[in-house]
């Protein structure tokens, strides 16, 4: 028979079970481990090269013409948009050959461009000769022959690095995408409508056909707006903060305030003219 | 025979009233009613065929309502120097993998028969423990006990379960997975076993391969004692074993206590194995239960485990989480249905999966 003491203990045997569910451990998030919860090898070595083309090339030799919302072909080669415009990006001028084909620079048409190859156009530099060096072509030949890497090693924080358009520029009118370039790659399953969000003048929210990480792209997201923007001022918010910020493949929250914690919302204020941009 | 009813209707006096409890071959039971494992099993390190008491409190006290005659009792002794006994498990399995289409499936867990043979009794026995399903008959226990001093030493050789913290029913613990020393994997040696007063001690020197045949000259020594009180229990666990392939060392601590109609109890080992990739590993497991018999014939079995698979990796642990409702009808019969859940790293699908289960167990 089950008498009040019975009971009374009984509660406490849970209570005391309950305490030692408390001391007793968790399941591992499997950061860092294979399938078989086994450390994953290495990171391979750091590869600088990208940096090294951004210095001695591009920036050297390039953002005369190929920087701001008039670059030709569209291609901006300053610091923070040239891998975004470059890596598995179609070539304007000849839309069959990517811009940069990770693995093969022969069918990369950066590289045909810099030997002077490309059926289209002249060759780059445009003001050459001179133009690129040996030794600087095969940095960029040897570059893309590695997978085209985007940084040395990843990065333990995830920030904007660049915009298309930028910050406090004015976009030709007809703009329908909108590019965040990220300094790492972004965890995929966390880009969306919450994450980004677009809004005019007014602070209404403006419509947006799509919110995308792009294939082979995974530091960049597209937002696609339904109809083309109309001459105005816009923001454009990245959100590091809420109940799902934004996050990199490696789990770290966007440092969106840029005080080097996560958390915290970038925002990107841009206008839209209704002539040319400039 | 009248002596023997008179035996039997005595026993089943004490199981009645000394013992006012539900009674199985789990070690809940043993810490619930305040026994040893010998006590109710006639392997002293518990598991296994049931003794005269075992079997008489199985049919008083474990199920809800007993059926048949007083003389109908069964002891499991059907000659004067021979005992038997059984267990079966029949099994209807769901399993659920994430990214994987979930399976269901009967399955006959277990078919075992037990044959002592008490040649001289309560001093001499020789012991079969032989499972006859799932796949071929397979010889699990066969082993001569000898009890030098009449039950408080003995020494036991042979094929035998090792002993190492609790025995478990369920050879998926942690715990059992991690010491490797369950009731699937006997091994051969010799053990010598003290049981006096409150103290339970087995130490036991073996070829430390399972079963299979030796390879090598190293042995493994398991040792375990635990003292056992009317309401709560202590006990510590100890394994070394000497391998070509690396030395195994292995430590315990397990207890157990009793809060009312709820029993609990608790199970944390280590284990340091060089035998195991190039530099070895360091394992932990723990188990917590808790057992709240609800009523005669019913207990709810909450269950919480915990894996280290090695302790030099982060984020690697593993849980298992379960919850166990078992019903005892009439004497023999017990009707089990629950849910594991198990909690591992995501890129394992398997690590993550969802088990049911309902299962029929019958046991004599």
């Amino acid at each position: 028979m089950t008498t009040p003491l019975d009971k009374l203990l009984a509660w406490k045997g849970f209570l005391v079970f309950s305490s030692m569910l408390a001391l007793a451990g968790c399941a591992g998030d499997g950061a860092g481990l294979d399938a078989n919860g086994r450390p994953l090898p290495p990171a391979p070595p750091p590869n600088n090269d990208f940096q090294e083309i951004q210095d001695t090339i591009f920036t050297a030799r390039c953002v005369g013409c190929h920087s701001g919302a008039n670059a030709p072909q569209g291609l901006r080669l300053d610091p923070g948009n040239s891998y975004a415009l470059l890596v598995n990006v179609a070539s304007a001028e000849v839309p069959g050959l990517l811009r940069v084909s990770p693995g093969n620079p022969n069918a990369s048409y950066l590289v045909q461009k810099i030997e002077g190859t490309a059926a289209v156009g002249v060759r780059m530099p445009a003001d050459g000769p001179p133009y690129l060096s040996l030794d600087r072509i095969d940095l960029v030949r040897r570059w893309i022959s590695a997978g085209a890497p985007i940084a040395s090693a990843p990065s333990d924080t995830l920030v904007v690095a660049s915009t298309i358009p930028a910050a406090a520029e004015t976009a030709a009118a007809g703009l329908g995408k909108l590019t965040v370039v990220f300094n790492t790659n972004v965890d995929s399953s966390l880009v969306n409508a919450n994450t980004f969000a677009l809004r005019d003048a007014a602070d209404q929210p403006v419509a947006l056909a799509a919110v995308r990480v792009p294939t082979a792209r995974q530091n960049v997201v597209e937002l696609i707006t339904v109809l083309p923007l109309s001459a105005g001022s816009y923001q454009l918010s990245v959100h590091g903060d809420g109940p799902a910020p934004l996050a990199s493949e490696a789990g770290h929250v966007l440092d969106g305030d840029a005080d080097g914690k996560p958390g915290g919302d970038t925002f990107i204020p841009f206008d839209v003219n209704a002539g040319a941009a400039r | 025979m009248m002596r023997l009813k008179k035996f039997i209707r005595l026993t089943s006096a004490v199981a009645l009233f000394a013992f006012a409890g539900a009674a199985q071959a789990e070690p809940y039971l043993a810490a619930q009613m305040g026994l040893k494992c010998v006590q109710c099993h006639v392997n002293p390190t518990g598991g296994g065929m049931r003794t005269v008491f075992g079997n008489a409190f199985a049919q008083t006290q474990m199920a809800a309502k007993r059926i048949g005659s007083e003389e109908d009792l069964w002891t499991g002794q059907v000659m004067k120097f021979l005992s038997v006994g059984g267990n079966a498990r029949a099994n209807y399995s769901f399993t659920d993998v994430p990214n994987q289409s979930s399976t269901n499936d009967f399955a006959v867990e277990e078919a075992r028969a037990y044959l002592d043979f008490g040649v001289i009794p309560n001093r001499l026995s020789v012991y079969i423990d032989q499972r006859f399903a799932p796949g071929n008959s397979t010889n699990l226990e066969a082993n001569i006990r000898y009890w030098i001093s009449e039950n408080s030493v003995y020494v036991k050789a042979g094929r035998m379960y090792q002993p190492f913290g609790y025995r478990l029913e369920d050879d998926n613990a942690f715990v059992r997975q991690l010491s490797g020393i369950n009731m699937q994997a006997p091994d051969e040696g010799v053990e010598i076993g003290f049981e006096k007063g409150s103290w339970s001690t087995q130490v036991a020197l073996s070829n430390g391969t399972s079963g299979a045949p030796e390879i090598d000259d190293g042995k493994q020594i398991v040792a375990r004692t635990e003292y056992v009180g009317s309401a709560w229990r202590l006990g510590v666990s100890a394994v070394s074993n000497d391998t070509d392939a690396g030395d195994r060392f292995g430590a315990g601590l397990f207890g157990g206590f009793r809060l009312g109609t709820v029993t609990l109890l608790g199970e944390i080992d280590y284990i340091d194995d060089d035998s195991i990739g190039a530099e070895g590993r360091k394992l932990m497991a723990s188990l917590v239960e808790a057992d709240w018999k609800m009523r005669q014939g019913h207990n709810l079995k909450l269950t919480y485990e915990w894996l280290e698979p090695d302790d030099d990796v982060d984020e690697d642990e593993q849980t298992r989480t379960s919850f166990v409702y078992e019903w005892s009808p009439i004497q023999f019969i017990q009707l089990r249905g629950g849910v594991r859940l198990y909690d591992g790293i995501p890129q394992n699908d398997l690590q993550n999966r969802t088990q049911a289960f309902l299962q029929l167990h019958g046991f004599f």
